[in-house]
């Protein structure tokens, strides 16, 4: 754990780490809780100049809560959001999914927006916040832009942020009464990256799916939104969801690596794709 | 690089050192300030032996750097002792016999101070989640569990391996 040396910069406002990230350049990168970073640097595998640290900017560590919007701060920790109330009654999907997140070292520091930032293929965070139609608000000094969760990742560990931006708010819709969530993956150990997660949330009013998102991620490139299955739902009786089962891997791309193969990515990803569905559509009957 | 001036209250004492920017909170506490019940074990945040409490919650000191939590107080192994003597859990650890080779025993017992604290423990599936994030090499995580099932009072403690 012999890091090459770099400098650090400690801001006080978003808009200060903007500026220096723009000044210093691509060696300069921004750390937060810094639980994915840091594991990079001290394994070699990223290096830096200089870190900009954002951790101690005021302001974007709270969760405010209305009946049609919930604000998350980019640097509100896994660990505060876990155990939040608004959280875990108005987005309870995305409670349960950080609590699959490392550990809770991890969770103690690591933020959400560094996750999204950050959009690891295997990451719960941006699976979830891709299935709940999530918001994020990215600031760049005084420019400021809106960007749908759907159209913010590029792929694996690639995003439309520009060099000196950065993820200032998340804000998503709160739960629909009535709605149901589901969420599973399969890690080789707690706490251990997920080879595949899928999560799910879906609404059924008089017998029939009224309204289903579900996503799936560890396929490669970032999380993946099964659109042909959720089309095919709306309409459709609960029962009726396992014989659509076949069009959940219809939208799949690209999915083998090194460690497993494509068939049993695919194979993994449908089996945690119908579980959560058939959770969120349990969830739903049972909160109706 | 330039050295950075850094203060930590270690266990309620000021510890100031000065040092590169890029050193993790716990190569600073080993190489700089002496502090060497904090363990070095993998680096990545994986193991848990580095495990320190920043204003009372576990973080592994390897995945922090030590300028990040300038002014900050952090409780290490030997700050979990009171005036009276070993804590609680600390007796407990010792009348289970929650330790082999001790290497992990630091991070075990602050990560168990905190999950104990958090009052959400209610048995030893909760025991074993909160406790996940430490490996112990020699498996002795029976006695563990053991020793913290005894603190938070739910059964008498058993003898593990």
């Amino acid at each position: 754990m012999y890091v090459r040396p770099f400098d650090y910069l400690r801001v006080d406002s978003l808009e200060a780490a903007s500026q220096a990230l723009i000044e210093q350049g691509p060696g300069s990168w921004v750390i937060a809780g810094g639980q994915s970073l840091m594991p990079l640097l001290n394994v070699g595998l990223a290096e830096v100049d200089i870190l900009v640290d954002i951790s101690r900017v005021r302001g974007y560590a709270d969760v405010t809560y209305t009946n049609e919007l919930i604000e998350i701060g980019a640097l509100a920790t896994h660990r505060t959001l876990e155990k939040d109330a608004a959280i875990t009654t108005g987005a309870p999907l995305l409670a349960a999914a950080i609590g699959h997140i490392g550990n809770v070292r991890v969770r103690n520091v690591g933020t959400i927006g560094g996750s999204v930032a950050h959009n690891d293929p295997a990451g719960e965070v941006p699976l979830v916040l891709a299935v709940l139609g999530a918001t994020y608000r990215l600031d760049r000094g005084v420019d400021t832009r809106s960007v749908a969760a759907a159209h913010f990742t590029k792929g694996s560990f690639e995003t439309v942020l520009s060099r000196g931006e950065l993820v200032a708010t998340v804000s998503l819709p709160p739960t629909q009464l009535g709605s149901g969530w589901g969420f599973h993956e399969f890690a080789y150990r707690p706490g251990d990256f997920a080879v595949a997660a899928a999560a799910a949330t879906a609404r059924i009013q008089d017998e029939v799916v009224a309204d289903l998102h579900l996503g799936v991620t560890g396929l490669g490139g970032g999380p993946l939104r099964c659109r042909s299955f959720e089309e095919a739902a709306l309409g459709a009786a609960p029962a009726d969801l396992a014989g659509l089962e076949h069009l959940i891997s219809s939208d799949f791309g690209y999915v083998a690596d090194s460690v497993e193969s494509s068939a049993y990515r695919s194979h993994l990803a449908t089996v945690m794709a119908g579980r959560a569905v058939a959770d969120a559509v349990r969830r739903s009957m049972a909160a109706a | 690089m330039t050295g950075v001036r850094t203060t930590i209250v270690v266990n309620g004492s000021d510890i100031t050192r000065s040092g590169p920017a890029h050193y993790s909170l716990l190569r600073w506490l080993r190489d700089l300030a002496s502090v060497f019940d904090v363990k070095y074990g993998c680096g990545e945040g994986v193991c848990g032996a580095c495990t320190v409490l920043v204003d009372g919650k576990t973080v592994s000191s390897c995945l922090v750097l030590a300028v990040q939590v300038d002014g900050r107080r952090i409780t290490t192994l030997a700050g979990l002792a009171g005036a009276d003597g070993p804590s609680a859990l600390q007796e407990a650890f010792i009348e289970c016999g929650a330790a082999q080779c001790g290497f992990c025993t630091p991070g075990m017992l602050l990560a168990a101070t905190e999950a104990v604290a958090s009052g959400e423990l209610t048995g030893r599936d909760d025991i074993r989640s909160a406790l996940h994030g430490n490996l112990c090499r020699c498996t002795g995580y029976q006695a563990v569990v053991d020793a913290v099932e005894s603190v938070i009072g739910t059964v008498e403690p058993t003898r593990g391996f």
